[in-house]
């Protein structure tokens, strides 16, 4: 079943155009970096980092990542999901796939895995377009990193990570942005077996981000009890690899969440797919 | 992509694959009947009731035809024979076995229920090679040609389905639910959309598959072709099969011996019909 739907989303237009948009942001990104000034600093995130663009290549994937991760990404995650079964209703073949007896669970299955490997292949092609752009045009040396919340105007908080550590790092905060992509993914696929309109699942899932960012101590102080519970939040606390010691504490609280927030929303897709009436 | 892996070699005619009617009973006990249908309720939201108390039986070789006005259940009910729709209370059994999503006699089983539905950007044999390796059944099993055949596609066969008009479509479906060669056959509204020719193919190609021992079920409108075709009738209205048995008797009975039309307009609209008539039988 994974090899047939393998066939389907790989021939699908939408697929290439969905990563081509994001090779694209990319690539873009490059360019108007490049066009800034030599000297000029880039201000990652909210802890923050801060990022001189032009002195190594794993300054574009950093700035990508973080530029992408609040919107770009959780819509190519909730497009890839949100379309896995109710893209499937609205052309009328969910019923033919189904009433030849082929089993609802093996087939949610494969839809979500091929779902999800579509969702990783998007979140890992942003830094590696932003790296393989960057060593373009900047070449492979270490990486400087300021420490802009330990810095003070009398001392600035350097860390210099070396190609071989810059590299490693930047592939756990690709793996973490990934993981920090699992809820939403598991959400628009719950809509996606609920509803037979795929619009509405790519919608939920943009939808649950924005409620995400929304529901935020630094814009609304009165929902700080929420704060360590929404489900896109803490996505940007990759940027403590960046930092020297790393703080892992908050880094953790949410790939559990995310653990907990999938498996919830991936169990009632499960469920509710199982007893879906395939109306359409 | 490994589409073009499932490769039909030397596929047997129509004719070889479909002959059902060669089979023979192992057991001296009467084989099943190929559809039981027992109580049948589906409540929708709103509490709706869109099938309200279908019992049915259907045997080997029958040609049924599902006949009755739009919302009528007829549809619904085809959707649960297929396992697609859960039944709010009554049974239904294919070949004996209780119908359940997933459940593996639904492999013996082909349908073309409201309307068909295919990958848009993927050829009308794609799709084909596509549905049928779901089945996760022997690609030597599909009788993919002679589906092929009746689609009398050409080569748009090898067109993305999005670029198909509405009657191409419906040969596309028809042609899946060929695949396998199933020995029960459900169709609903089959020749929507086709034109003379096509539909006189249709029917040339459902007499070949009757003639080779496959049961048929239909759910038309046309009731000039369902006299035609089908060997027995049940009529549904609100949701009730208000009347059912052979075509001839129910022609007979409450036609005036003219057409299955007159019996139809007499059970649907005539005087006493609005409230049903629930079970009434010409058998």
């Amino acid at each position: 079943m994974i090899r047939v739907e393998l066939a389907k989303q790989l021939t699908r237009p939408r697929t290439y155009l969905t990563f081509l948009a994001l090779t694209a942001f990319a690539l873009a990104l490059t360019v108007a970096l490049s066009a800034t000034g030599p000297g000029r600093v880039e201000r990652v995130g909210d802890i923050p980092l801060l990022l001189v663009p032009r002195t190594s290549m794993f300054t574009l994937p950093l700035v990508a990542l973080s530029s992408t991760m609040k919107f770009f990404l959780p819509l190519a995650v909730s497009v890839f999901a949100g379309e896995a079964l109710a893209g499937e209703a609205a052309w009328g073949s969910l019923r033919y796939a189904l009433a030849r007896g082929a089993s609802r669970s093996r087939f949610l299955g494969s839809k979500a895995a091929v779902a999800a490997l579509f969702s990783i292949a998007a979140v890992v092609l942003v830094p590696v377009t932003a790296a393989a752009a960057g060593l373009v045009a900047y070449g492979w040396h270490p990486l400087p990193v300021a420490d802009g919340s330990a810095s003070t105007p009398l001392r600035l908080a350097l860390v210099t990570f070396d190609q071989g550590q810059a590299l490693g790092r930047l592939g756990l905060a690709t793996a973490y942005v990934a993981a920090g992509m699992s809820s939403i993914f598991a959400f628009a696929l719950f809509l996606s077996a609920v509803s037979s309109r795929p619009l509405v699942a790519v919608a939920g899932g943009v939808g649950l981000t924005i409620l995400s960012r929304v529901l935020n101590v630094d814009y609304l102080p009165g929902v700080a009890v929420l704060n360590g519970y929404m489900p896109n939040n803490d996505v940007d606390l990759w940027q403590h690899l960046f930092q020297q010691p790393v703080q892992s504490a908050g880094m953790l609280h949410f790939l559990v969440l995310q653990a907990v927030y999938s498996a919830a929303f991936l169990a009632l897709a499960w469920w509710w797919f199982l007893r879906k009436d395939v109306l359409e | 992509m490994a589409l073009r892996n499932l490769t039909v070699a030397g596929p047997p005619p129509l004719a070889a694959v479909a002959d059902h009617s060669a089979r023979q009973e192992v057991s001296s006990a009467p084989a099943a009947p190929v559809v039981r249908i027992e109580g049948l309720v589906k409540r929708l939201r709103r509490g709706v009731i869109a099938v309200d108390g279908v019992d049915l039986e259907i045997h080997k070789g029958e040609v049924w035809g599902l006949a009755g006005p739009n919302g009528s259940g007829k549809t619904l009910t085809l959707k649960m024979l297929l396992g697609l729709v859960r039944p709010t209370a009554g049974k239904v059994f294919l070949f004996g076995e209780p119908v359940r999503p997933g459940a593996r006699v639904l492999g013996r089983v082909g349908a073309l229920v409201d309307g068909p539905g295919f990958v848009p950007h993927l050829s009308g044999l794609d799709n084909l090679r596509l549905a049928w390796r779901l089945t996760r059944r022997p690609a030597d099993e599909a009788g993919l040609e002679p589906a092929l055949d009746y689609a009398a596609l050409g080569e748009a066969l090898h067109r993305p389905y999005s670029t198909y008009s509405h009657g191409m479509r419906y040969r596309l479906g028809f042609a899946q639910a060929l695949l396998g060669c199933p020995e029960l056959l459900i169709l609903d509204e089959p020749v929507t959309g086709l034109d003379p020719l096509h539909v006189r193919q249709l029917r040339a190609a459902l007499a070949e598959l009757v003639g080779r021992g496959t049961t048929v079920l239909i759910s038309s409108h046309v009731l000039g072709d369902v006299q035609e075709t089908c060997t027995h009738v049940a009529v549904m209205q609100q949701g009730r099969v208000v009347a059912s048995g052979r075509v001839p008797d129910l022609v007979a009975r409450f036609g005036a011996g003219k057409s299955l039309e007159e019996a139809y307009v007499a059970l649907v609209a005539g005087p006493g019909a609005a409230g049903g008539a629930p079970g009434r039988s010409a058998r």
